[in-house]
């Protein structure tokens, strides 16, 4: 069956068996291979992109239930002069060790932020209890999520 | 609904695919029609009717948490919904599915329990509706017959704002499965004695339940310590917990014990504020 | 103001939010509008490469002394990092392995003729087909694919390679094992006995030992004030890396094999690699990227040598990576451990003299074992004094996932042991543990359980320290 959707503001197609997840549509047939495939149920959230503003598990949603609709993958937040801020502070504080865990933390942040630009460190626990990170402990990931908040909520104020 | 009939075994109703898609990926079975019933006007929506508060089968538990209606009126389903897995699975699992997936662990079962939430269900012939108690049959079975779906829960408006408390117990605080979920709730009359008191368990028997012995033991009374913990004795007596790899069946004894009296004591804190 | 580490470790959980779930206040939805989300001018649309400076961190001179960042942060941020599942290569097929349920049984006869017919399906494999069909850092004693005896669930016995990955899914289902179910053993003091099924049938299930002895124990049991005893036992733990195992394998026409692998031991894999495919190593190379998580788990090879064989019968590059499913139970974990302590002690906590018998479930398969026995063995006796000490460890073969490297080797299961073993004994004698500690602990020019004289000790120091830190004193009382 044909998807249509749009990735990262661009209008994507492909053609794709029936039971394709999201997940194997980005990254085999539109070659955005940021969102992971790490257990393919749900529980990790390697996989994590956005939807229509909300954060999903790409490998639980069906490939035809994304068409029509807006995706945001991590390929999508810096331009080519800029990072975004959360990739910023994730490099600047050494948040990520492997990266496995980074491009699917980092857009369940950007989802978080993009509606609550100064959490506390509970709502960024609990905005990121889909994802998973086996290296780091998670401290320098927190840490980078409220520096980024800072970042956008004074850039919100200035525009 | 004709789809789901005619295909019979062979097709499945696809909700938020956060448990069908799971089992489908290992365990697919003769399953090869997926009918997606997300996006029906029918089955969507929140809203404050004559009847009381109706809930469409297909909104997300993210919906719930955001809609203003539920945080008003049955703030506990709220406290619930957020317990349900985490931000993503929330954005696409939907209320229906929790209690059609029917396990005996539903988050979102015990709270629309203690409010005698009402299920609708929709078949190629007409619409009927059930207490949601005899919604559920047994672990993962529900009534629903092949042709039929899960349309709505309605919570009744007499209970509407009923001071209820829900508390779920899980090896984590993200992502987890329920040891034991308990939603008590209940009424305090003029002069401070329990009226119409429920208490819904959930993993503690083949489907969520009510523990009626409880309930009865403490209609009527005062809730203070005595009453309280007599009704969570009485309420252990009542469930048939397993020994599964989580958790003994002794221990989901003294959770239900605990968290019957938690569940009540603060129930009737809420209503003596009210 | 940038958010201090002290900030977030400081933000305790409260007591009732462990067992109440109940969403905190500042959780419910907010009663001020949602802010419009920041967007990031997307001037020109992504390609790569990116025209950023780099980092500002990255330039300081003189280095030393500064900050450092890692130099892979950018790519991860961005989701440029290519791990082994995210390449692709021309003609690309992928592989499957078809893993036994059975948890000890001899293989009688494997079927893949009506998996070949199936659609999308290009090869099949079984182990008689791998030129060395044996492996292993230490003891060559784990096939590559089983071809008589399969030796726990899990244990792979044939392959598939297919144009698409549910190809080769599907095509598994077709391939016909039989089994003949042997008798299984599972609980490593089940399996150090003598009459116990054998895994490596006809030789023993003890397959490693080591022995440290030093002074007399006896003699010191018989001199001590008291003699304590405990049995510790430690659990079976997997990694769970969140990138699961992962390699791809291709030829080219010199007969040279190229295998791109998330294993984390290049010339260890190049070795292995030359054995089982009978190739000098000048005709294999790996080629080793960033690793999604290791642990200890990727510091051997797994499915490359299948994936070889696959792409020399298919002529094509062939990708295999394990599901989640795979990794739990085919791929290594850490060695679950009996210890039993016996210390001898004066009254006032001076250990005497020590006595540790250890077991380790050595699983199906020998793996990193050896060494795991070793550091396990050299460290049981903890960081003190013990004039006379026995060590005796073992490790058995069980039915069970194949046990090898992970974090610690053998340090943290005994250090659960001499630890706890430390504050029991503290207790009962009525000392401080910390006390007790600081009179058995290594100082500078002590000697280590196998006579080695250590230097740079500074055990004493760090426990007063950190004692004084965290209040111990105040807490103690």
């Amino acid at each position: 069956m044909i998807v249509k959707l749009k990735v990262n503001g661009e209008t994507r197609s492909a053609d794709v068996p029936p039971e394709t997840t999201l997940l194997k549509l980005l990254r085999e047939h539109l070659n955005l291979t940021g969102a992971k495939l790490g257990c393919d149920v749900g529980d990790c959230g390697t996989c994590t992109v956005i939807v229509d503003g909300e954060s999903v598990n790409s490998c639980l949603m069906l490939a035809g239930r994304a068409s029509g609709r807006e995706v945001t993958t991590i390929e999508g937040l810096a331009s080519s002069e800029q990072l975004h801020p959360l990739q910023e502070k994730f490099e600047e504080l050494g948040a990520l060790q492997c990266g496995f865990c980074g491009p699917g933390m980092i857009i369940s942040a950007k989802a978080l932020l993009d509606k609550n630009p100064e959490p506390t460190v509970f709502e960024v626990k609990d905005a990121l209890s889909g994802n998973l990170c086996r290296c780091t402990g998670y401290t320098k990931i927190i840490e980078a999520i409220l520096d980024a908040g800072r970042i956008m909520s004074t850039a919100e104020a200035k525009s | 609904m004709a789809l789901l009939a005619e295909n019979n075994s062979r097709a499945r109703a696809l909700a938020g695919g956060t448990d069908l898609v799971v089992d489908l990926k290992h365990a697919p079975g003769d399953v090869d029609l997926l009918v997606d019933i997300s996006q029906l006007p029918e089955f969507s929506g929140i809203e404050e009717t004559e009847e009381g508060l109706r809930i469409g089968s297909m909104v997300t538990f993210s919906e719930l948490m955001a809609s203003p209606i539920v945080n008003q009126m049955t703030p506990e389903i709220v406290a619930a919904s957020h317990t349900v897995g985490a931000v993503q699975t929330r954005n696409l699992g939907t209320i229906g599915g929790n209690l059609v997936t029917c396990v005996p662990s539903a988050d979102s079962a015990p709270s629309l329990l203690a409010l005698d939430a009402i299920a609708t269900i929709a078949g190629s012939d007409g619409k009927r509706s059930v207490p949601l108690e005899e919604f559920f049959v047994g672990p993962r079975k529900t009534i629903l017959e092949p042709h039929e779906l899960l349309a709505e829960i309605l919570i009744p408006k007499k209970n509407l704002g009923k001071p209820s408390h829900f508390i779920k117990f899980g090896l984590r605080k993200g992502q987890a499965l329920a040891l034991v979920n308990v939603a008590a709730a209940l009424y305090l009359n003029d002069d401070g004695k329990v009226a119409e008191p429920r208490i819904a368990l959930g993993a503690v028997a083949p489907t969520p339940m009510f523990a009626r012995k409880a309930e009865a033991s403490l209609d009527g009374k005062r809730p203070n310590e005595e009453s309280l913990l007599e009704a969570a004795r009485v309420a252990v007596s009542e469930i048939k917990p397993i020994d599964d790899f989580r958790a003994s069946a002794n221990y989901r004894r003294h959770l239900v014990q605990t968290l019957t009296y938690r569940t009540l004591k603060r129930s009737a804190e809420i209503a003596s504020e009210q | 103001m940038a958010t201090k580490t002290k900030e977030v470790l400081e933000s305790k959980v409260k007591d009732s939010e462990i067992e109440d779930l109940t969403a905190p206040d500042s959780l419910k939805v907010p009663a001020k509008p949602a802010l419009k989300p920041v967007v990031v001018p997307v001037d020109k649309p992504v390609v790569y490469p990116l025209d950023l400076p780099e980092s500002e961190i990255r330039l300081r001179t003189p280095a030393v002394g500064q900050r450092a960042s890692r130099p892979d942060g950018r790519l991860h941020g961005l989701g440029q990092t290519q791990y082994i599942d995210d390449m692709t290569f021309p003609h690309m097929i992928f592989a499957k392995i078809l893993r036994s349920e059975h948890a000890h049984a001899k293989i009688l006869s494997i079927d893949t003729s009506e998996a070949e017919a199936m659609p999308g399906v290009l090869a099949t494999l079984t182990g008689s087909e791998i030129p060395v069909n044996s492996f292993g850092p230490t003891l060559q004693d784990q096939p590559v694919l089983a071809n008589e005896i399969v030796r726990h669930a899990g244990d792979g016995v044939a392959a598939v390679a297919a144009l698409t990955e549910q190809q080769a899914s599907d095509a598994l289902t077709k391939i016909k094992v039989k089994y003949k179910p042997l008798p299984t053993v599972f609980d490593p003091l089940e399996a150090i006995k003598d009459d116990a099924p054998k895994v490596h049938a006809p030789r023993s299930n003890i397959y490693a030992s080591k022995i440290i002895k030093k002074g007399d124990v006896e003699k010191a049991l018989k001199e001590s004030d008291q003699v304590f005893h405990k049995q510790f036992k430690t659990q079976m733990v997997e990694h769970v890396p969140l990138e699961p195992h992962s390699s791809v394998a291709m030829w080219d026409a010199n007969g040279r094999v190229t295998i791109y692998s998330s294993l984390g031991r290049i010339t260890l894999g190049r070795d292995d690699l030359a054995r089982t495919l009978g190739k000098p190593m000048n005709k294999i190379r790996l080629v080793g990227t960033i690793v999604g998580g290791n642990f200890g788990g990727k510091n051997e090879i797994t499915t490359e040598p299948i994936l070889a064989m696959l792409s020399k019968k298919t002529g094509r590059p062939v990708k295999g990576t394990f599901t989640r499913g795979d990794e739990f139970i085919s791929s290594t974990t850490r060695h679950p451990f009996v210890m039993d302590y016996t210390t001898g002690v004066k009254k006032d906590g001076q250990i005497l003299g020590r006595k540790i018998r250890l077991v380790l479930d050595g699983g199906s398969y020998c793996s990193w074992t050896s060494t795991t026995l070793g550091k396990g063995g050299i460290l049981a006796a903890g960081p003190y004094n013990i004039a006379n000490l026995l060590v005796e460890a073992h490790a058995v073969y069980t039915n069970k996932t194949t046990t090898g490297a992970m974090r610690g080797f053998g340090a943290p299961q005994v250090c659960f042991a001499y630890e706890s073993h430390m504050d029991d004994m503290a207790h009962a004698l009525g000392i401080d543990p910390l006390e007790m500690r600081l009179r058995n602990a290594f100082t500078e020019g002590s000697v280590s359980p196998t006579g080695q004289l250590l230097q740079s000790v500074a055990i004493k120091e760090s426990l007063q320290q950190a004692a004084e830190r965290f209040g111990w004193k105040e807490s103690a009382k």
